[in-house]
């Protein structure tokens, strides 16, 4: 079922294609396309398309290769028409997001824009000279986080401060969203209400928000603040929107660590993710301390990629381990690098760049497994 | 249009169900059809939905020229810039409007002249 709804998404990206990219697309095995999660467009190079923790080069032919002299080589005309269709023919309609970097589009897709930047005065107004596109193919996993839940429920009406840690790439986002559709909507599984949710989505990533309309399920009592900066729509929603958990992708400056303590202090819970390869990673970072630890978060979800598939770990505050999934089983659809069966593909996986567990991230020290009862040396 | 950050195929909507229309609407109607198959670029949508409107539009050729260069720089640039486009093109239309009051002008006193000329030479003739 998550294939075809890939595979779809993929029919729906190809409609904005320049007409020789499209060719090239429809002609991909779709048993491969499926697992598809990035398409990177650049301007006389090669097609490249991105799987989970590898990428290779795509032929005309619509086959997959290791060797970018065989690839689709993509012309300059063909990533200025690309950018057009993206805005739709209406550069000044999307005008904001391009001076972001990125364009949403209906459905929920996010395309990357690179190019020459052009200032007016300190402030980046937009890009002129496209040289290339990446176009991400999110995924709304519904489900993924229901075996996680429960380790951060508090009670019928209440969740646990968590934050979501991994590299990118690994899944954070995806996870984040189910989390916050569990949340809003109410689990029967999990004996939990359901709380009203408000999503500072500052990147258009978590809601993926089309002309105002959240284009994936985030939940009945959810209230998206798009494209506002992580700071100031805490803010906000505290103000106006009186949410029992706020939902943030990505922090990363130490204003964002302030933002979280001012929800603490207003009695929001807070979910959110952070690029880190674990705990002690992210504690070092100037102003996260006085996240981690006593009075921080109570929860941790720790995401990562070993050989293609994807692990998931969950600790509490003093590092006991609650959870631990070695082969996550999100739906179908993210094993599928195992399901194509190619030897490249294997090959590919093996040199992953998302291996942070096999490079051997730090460990934390006396984390212990709970459910087993006994002590871990070695990191999550 | 610019303002509210539509785009233009849903300004052409708007602008084809609103007051503004007239004997635009079909142009207008055309144009946000065309852009939105996402087939054709907004100039050659414009231009398209010209040649197909063209006839039932009180236009000379000269007036459909104009309009047909303007649909080429639609969409493809900024805010500040559409504005640009949009001032320039707002400026071209007066100095055609201000022309064809002239020529009106002239056409009307010419009429005039030779409404009195007929008048006086069939006064003429009948005498």
């Amino acid at each position: 079922m998550e294939k075809v709804r890939h595979l779809h998404a993929l029919d729906r990206i190809s409609s904005y294609l320049p007409d020789r990219l499209k060719r090239v697309v429809s002609r991909m095995d779709p048993g491969k396309a499926a697992g598809l999660e990035e398409l990177r467009i650049n301007a006389e190079m090669p097609l490249v398309g991105v799987f989970s923790g590898f990428d290779c080069f795509i032929a005309a032919d619509g086959s997959f290769t290791c060797r970018h002299d065989q690839a689709f080589r993509v012309g300059r005309e063909e990533v200025e028409e690309l950018f057009y269709r993206l805005c739709e023919h209406s550069v000044y309609a999307y005008q904001d997001d391009i001076a972001r970097g990125f364009l949403t589009l209906k459905g929920g897709y996010r395309a990357g824009i690179c190019g020459k930047a052009v200032y007016q005065g300190q402030t980046l107004k937009g890009f002129k000279d496209i040289s290339s596109i990446c176009i991400r193919i999110p995924r709304e996993l519904k489900g993924c986080a229901e075996p996680i839940f429960p380790f951060i429920r508090a009670g019928r009406h209440d969740i646990c401060n968590t934050l979501v840690i991994s590299p990118p790439r690994c899944g954070k986002t995806t996870l984040l969203r189910d989390l916050c559709r569990i949340i809003s909507t109410g689990s029967e599984a999990a004996d939990f209400a359901g709380l009203r949710t408000v999503i500072v989505d500052e990147r258009s990533e978590i809601a993926a928000c089309y002309r105002g309309v959240p284009q994936n399920d985030c939940g009945p009592r959810t209230d998206v603040l798009d494209g506002c900066r992580k700071a100031e729509g805490i803010e906000m929603a505290l103000r106006g929107l009186s949410p029992a958990v706020i939902v943030v992708d990505e922090l990363g400056t130490g204003q964002d660590a302030e933002s979280i303590k001012m929800a603490w202090n207003a009695g929001a819970r807070i979910v959110a993710t952070a690029h880190a390869y674990d705990i002690n990673d992210l504690r070092e970072r100037l102003g996260f301390g006085i996240l981690i630890g006593e009075g921080g978060f109570e929860r941790y979800i720790v995401l990562g990629i070993r050989n293609g598939s994807r692990w998931v770990k969950v600790s509490d505050a003093y590092g006991n381990r609650l959870y631990s999934d070695q082969a996550f089983r999100m739906p179908d659809g993210v094993f599928r690098v195992h399901s194509h069966g190619a030897e490249m593909f294997r090959e590919a996986e093996s040199q992953a760049a998302c291996t942070s567990e096999v490079q051997g991230h730090p460990a934390v020290p006396g984390e212990r497994d709970v459910r087993n009862g006994e002590t871990v040396e070695q990191g999550f | 249009m610019c303002v509210m950050g539509k785009p233009l195929n849903k300004a052409f909507e708007s602008l084809g169900k609103g007051n503004y229309g007239g004997v635009w609407v079909p142009l207008f109607n055309r144009s946000g059809s065309l852009l939105q198959e996402q087939i054709l670029d907004a100039g050659n949508a414009w231009r398209i939905a010209l040649e197909e409107t063209a006839a039932a539009l009180p236009l000379a050729q000269e007036d459909i020229d104009l309009l047909r260069d303007f649909g080429e720089l639609l969409g493809k640039s900024d805010r500040d810039m559409q504005h640009a486009v949009l001032a320039m093109e707002k400026e071209k239309v007066s100095a055609l409007e201000r022309k064809a009051k002239e020529e009106a002008e002239t056409t009307g006193k010419l009429y005039r002249n030779l409404g009195a000329l007929l008048g006086a030479a069939a006064v003429i003739l009948l005498i």
